[in-house]
């Protein structure tokens, strides 16, 4: 009776899990070293040197094709968060950070250089906390998901480290409320006392390279098959942002929306151009932004 | 001794000149010296067969030419040797005996004042050896000259010694008085920095000569003395400086002294030295010029122990700080890193301001620190009078033909007429890479561009201090100059870097790279026209920024600084100066200015005045006139009559058009000037006679000053010619060569 009983409840166990496998997500192994005493201190040349670049597995694209020239140096390059994910049982964490990754970076990269004068180059850097000094190496900094991050201590104090010393953070792709807890509730730990407010219309953010007055709502790609442009509860895109002691924006904060599948998605017939074309003028505008305040 | 055997004086040889009264001619001497020396010799080479056979070779031709030298000698005798020479008529001319009458005359170094010294020398026979020959004045030198009946009314009380204008003034006297010399007896410590051109020229052309006779020790023991203190006149306020102090002592070589720098009551820094034995000891003390403000900046040296003076322990120098803006023209070709940290860094700087151009895509361009929406709308501005309202201007990674042709030239005006500094960054589109190699950019970079593509690398490298760069303020990123220099050593690496070719000469690098073991400059500083260029061959220092910890500053530091060099020295159209900003007891000053229009050309025709306020606030005006022979330059004298700050507020004006205004500082301090440079000056006596065609003369040597005066083209003269045959030396002479004759003869057994 009771051998039954176990075997009725292991099995739908491993059902789900082989389920959970087939499907592409790779669970996360990295370590997740929690000792923040370190963050902010100077360190060695060495120390502050950055990796070298390699293609992660990810959630939705492995081995994607590497461009013949992602070996030239750029002055901008689209640095990804790899954060720690919220817990989806019994310490297994997803790897949210990975979302459209790599194909919208590189889509975005691509739309740099052709619409701008940045010196872009042309494959992505995901950076982690725990790596050192190389987030300082990368200026602009990219988080997706983000309703689902759980940041560690270290990752929270290298963020608002990072942020303190000059960085630029943006991140997108999570809607509803109860996402919007979970990313308060990191950016809290990075910012306690930090209000998140909307960005008003005249912020020199929207109007760095384009006049970005009328913005809309960017779904994702479930745009092609809901045709909603919202995801849960999130119905009203919100363009938020947390401003540093003098006034400029620091975090970029896009909620209700998904720019990183309108880039993902740039080169997709079904997913409608209107939607990337804003997509990629919000980035660019952001970009320059972080390059210029 | 020089006189018993040249019967004359030394003067005599000196200001005269030979000749033969003989009639012949001169070059029958010359034959005749030649063919006497001839048959001297035939003869001698007839008969050396028949000599003894110790007389051979070399004393054969010995003896020959002291036999020829004899008759030489003869020959020349027979031509009335003389020496013509002009000299003052007796009785006829005004010899002016100057004595200094300062305070430092009253110090008591050679065993009694030295005013009592001065007095005695002249009573005890120096006033009536001359008076015998000449008519005497006596005057008294201070901050001029005053005539004095005699040496009672010297009194050693004047504030300060002015050599040079006492002097002028007698040699205005000399325009209508038969002066034939000036004695002067002083110990030659002037106090307004020796004697100026004009007063030498003025004294040569009346071919006045000045005897100096030097009163005093040239050595005072146990004392340490200011001699100098360099500060800028101007400065941004919050500004890292230096001053220059100059020292020297005697009797504290190697002990230990401490040094402060003070304004207005509050140190500003403070540096432990140890004395040396220099002639003169350079100790550089850098402080912050703080707040805007006129300063009176005080360095003091605190006294030894035994020290016999510590009234010449400390100088001030007034400086101006001013908070106005400078703003640079920052025009930068692509987004990068570098450009934000940049404008971060310099954003909060009280005295810099950015205006940015920043081009984002193909046609757009993004301003940044704009006054007004019109400020840079049509781009790069295309009048100079526009371009010229900047005070500095930097060149990111943009190419060099996004100028016009117009544009390219307007830089270098800028530069070069207008005096502003120009700041080469690198980057992809700079330098060589942007095509800077062309003129006229060629000729403003302080480096030779490598003839050469490719040579911007996005590969990290670590910057280091040349020594220069280790002395420089642009580079000194920690208060501490050895901490600095530790912390360059520690800063992170470069993102990037470019090859700028080779400095030129004249340049100064401040700081190279180090790229794969081949150092290449990084930092390079020229001064160029009116204004000065400089390079930084990087787009990478974002990383100072982003790899050190929140509270370090090295990067901001830097920027500001390099920014603040490229800018502080940028003049305004109208740039008011002196050449003496510290008077000491004597208020005599000139104001100068040199105006420009609004194209930078000099403006001949302008109303310039200056209002000149006193340490009461009482205010004057001045006006100030032109230059004849220096197109722009207008200059006024005038005279500070109270000790304090002065404050001189320089406006330029054509017709109603207001073309400039600058603010000139200046400080009067009494009762200062003669506790400085006590010693005897014996260099400056010295040269002075020798310029002026007379002689210095020790206390000792003056009894023969009243004979050598004589020989004076000064005056109301006449020419003397005097026989050189019967001076004792030529018979000294024949007996020499006669006697060794013999005395050789003797020793080789000839006799």
């Amino acid at each position: 009776m009771l051998l039954r009983g176990l075997l009725l409840a292991t099995l739908p166990t491993l059902v789900l899990l082989s389920a959970l496998w087939a499907a592409g997500p790779i669970p996360d192994w990295r370590q997740f070293p929690n000792d923040a005493s370190a963050v902010g201190k100077r360190t060695s040349r060495k120390e502050q040197a950055p990796g070298k670049f390699r293609e992660y597995p990810a959630w939705e694209y492995n081995d994607f094709p590497i461009p013949a020239d992602s070996n030239v140096p750029g002055e901008w390059v689209f640095a990804r968060f790899m954060y720690r994910a919220v817990p989806v049982w019994s310490g297994y964490r997803l790897i949210n950070w990975t979302i459209d990754y790599p194909r919208s970076d590189r889509h975005l990269s691509a739309a740099v250089r052709r619409l701008t004068r940045i010196q872009a180059r042309s494959v992505e850097e995901p950076v982690a906390a725990e790596d050192g000094d190389d987030i300082y190496n990368w200026p602009w900094l990219y988080g997706v998901e983000v309703g689902h991050w759980d940041l560690t201590d270290l990752e929270a104090a290298k963020l608002r480290d990072f942020l303190e010393r000059g960085g630029f953070f943006m991140c997108d792709d999570f809607h509803g409320t109860v996402e919007w807890e979970t990313f308060e509730a990191g950016m809290k730990k990075v910012f306690p006392n930090r209000p998140i407010v909307d960005l008003p219309n005249n912020d020199p953010i929207f109007h760095t390279v384009y006049d970005l007055d009328d913005r809309y709502q960017v779904p994702g790609e479930q745009f092609v098959y809901t045709r909603r442009t919202y995801e849960k509860d999130g119905y009203q895109a919100r363009w938020r942002g947390i401003y540093d002691d003098k006034g400029r924006v620091m975090v970029a904060i896009c909620h209700n929306m998904d720019l990183g599948d309108s880039w993902e998605h740039a080169d997709n017939p079904e997913y409608p151009e209107q939607y990337s074309a804003l997509g990629f003028r919000i980035g660019i505008d952001y970009l320059v932004y972080a390059m210029t305040h | 001794m020089f006189e018993f055997l040249f019967k004359y004086p030394a003067g005599v040889f000196s200001k005269g000149t030979f000749v033969l009264l003989g009639g012949w001619p001169r070059w029958i001497l010359l034959m005749a010296i030649v063919a006497a020396a001839g048959v001297l010799g035939w003869i001698i080479w007839r008969k050396r067969g028949r000599l003894a056979p110790s007389l051979r070779g070399a004393r054969l031709a010995l003896l020959w030419g002291l036999q020829s030298a004899l008759v030489g000698l003869l020959l020349l005798l027979l031509w009335e040797p003389a020496i013509s020479v002009t000299a003052l008529r007796p009785q006829q001319n005004i010899i002016a005996i100057v004595v200094d009458d300062s305070r430092s005359m009253a110090l008591n170094d050679v065993g009694q004042t030295r005013e009592q010294m001065a007095a005695s020398l002249l009573n005890d026979g120096l006033i009536r050896n001359l008076s015998s020959k000449f008519q005497v004045r006596l005057y008294r030198l201070g901050a001029g000259v005053d005539r004095i009946q005699d040496t009672n009314q010297l009194k050693a009380d004047q504030a300060s010694t002015q050599i040079g204008r006492g002097l002028r003034q007698l040699a205005d006297e000399a325009a209508t008085l038969p002066i034939g010399g000036v004695v002067l007896l002083t110990d030659g410590a002037d106090n307004s920095g020796g004697i100026d051109l004009d007063t030498l020229a003025e004294l040569r052309r009346r071919r006045l000569p000045v005897n100096a006779i030097g009163i005093g020790r040239e050595q005072l023991a146990n004392d340490v003395e200011l001699d100098g203190l360099d500060v800028p006149a101007k400065a941004l306020a919050g500004s890292r400086l230096q001053a220059q102090v100059a020292l020297r002592q005697n009797g504290f070589e190697g002990k230990r002294a401490r040094l402060l720098l003070t304004a207005d009551g509050s140190i500003l820094a403070s540096r432990d030295i140890v004395l040396n034995n220099s002639p003169e000891q350079i100790e550089t003390v850098e402080f912050s010029a703080g707040k805007s403000g006129v300063k009176n900046v005080r360095a003091r040296l605190e006294p030894l122990p035994g020290e016999t003076n510590t009234q010449n322990n400390e100088m001030s120098q007034a400086l101006s700080v001013d908070d106005a803006k400078r703003r640079i023209l920052y025009v930068e070709g692509e987004p990068r890193w570098e450009y934000k940290f940049l404008r971060r860094a310099v954003e909060d700087d009280p005295a810099l301001q950015v205006v940015s151009m920043l081009r984002t895509t193909q046609n757009k361009i993004y301003r940044q620190g704009i006054a007004n929406p019109n400020e840079l709308a049509d781009g790069f501005p295309s009048k100079p009078e526009d371009l010229f309202n900047y005070q500095g201007i930097i060149l990111g990674s943009v190419e060099s033909a996004y100028f016009t042709t117009t544009q390219q030239q307007m830089i270098k005006d800028f530069v070069d007429r207008r005096g502003g500094g120009l700041l080469f960054l690198g980057g992809r589109w700079a330098l060589a890479d942007g095509g800077y190699n062309v003129p006229p950019f060629k000729e403003l970079l302080p480096v030779t561009l490598p003839n050469k593509k490719n040579t911007f690398q996005r590969v990290f490298v670590a910057a280091e201090l040349t020594d220069a760069g280790k002395k420089s303020l642009i580079c000194r990123i920690e208060d501490d100059p050895e901490k600095s220099t530790q912390h360059w050593d520690v800063l992170p690496y470069l993102a990037n870097y470019q090859d700028p070719g080779t400095p030129k000469p004249g340049a100064v690098v401040l700081a190279r790279v180090d790229a794969g073991g081949n150092r290449l400059p990084l930092l390079v500083t020229e001064n160029y026209g009116r204004g000065r260029t400089a390079v930084f061959a990087t787009g990478g220092s974002w990383r100072w920024r982003m790899q050190q910890p929140v509270g370090d500053t090295s990067q901001e530091t830097f920027w500001r600084q390099l920014l603040r060099y490229v800018v502080s020295a940028t003049p305004t159209r109208v740039v008011a100066t002196t050449p003496n900003a510290r008077l000491e007891d004597d208020g005599h000053i000139q104001l100068r200015a040199e105006v420009r229009d609004t194209n930078y050309l000099p403006a001949s025709d302008a109303d310039v005045q200056a209002s000149v306020i006193d340490p009461d606030g009482v205010a004057e005006t001045v006006a100030l006139r032109p230059e004849p022979l220096a197109q722009g330059i207008y200059s006024a004298d005038w005279s500070a009559q109270k000790a304090g700050s002065y404050i001189a507020e320089v406006t330029a004006k054509r017709g109603t058009q207001k073309l400039g205004a600058d603010v000139l500082t200046f400080r009067r301090e009494n009762g200062v000037a003669e506790n400085f440079h006590r010693e005897q000056n014996r260099e400056l006596l010295q040269k002075l006679a020798e310029e002026t065609g007379g002689r210095y003369y020790k206390p000792t040597e003056v009894g023969r000053v009243p004979q050598e005066i004589s020989y004076s083209e000064a005056g109301i003269t006449a020419h003397e010619t005097k026989d050189l045959w019967d001076m004792p030396v030529v018979f000294l002479a024949i007996l020499i060569l006669k006697g060794t004759e013999w005395l050789l003869r003797r020793k080789w057994g000839v006799v």
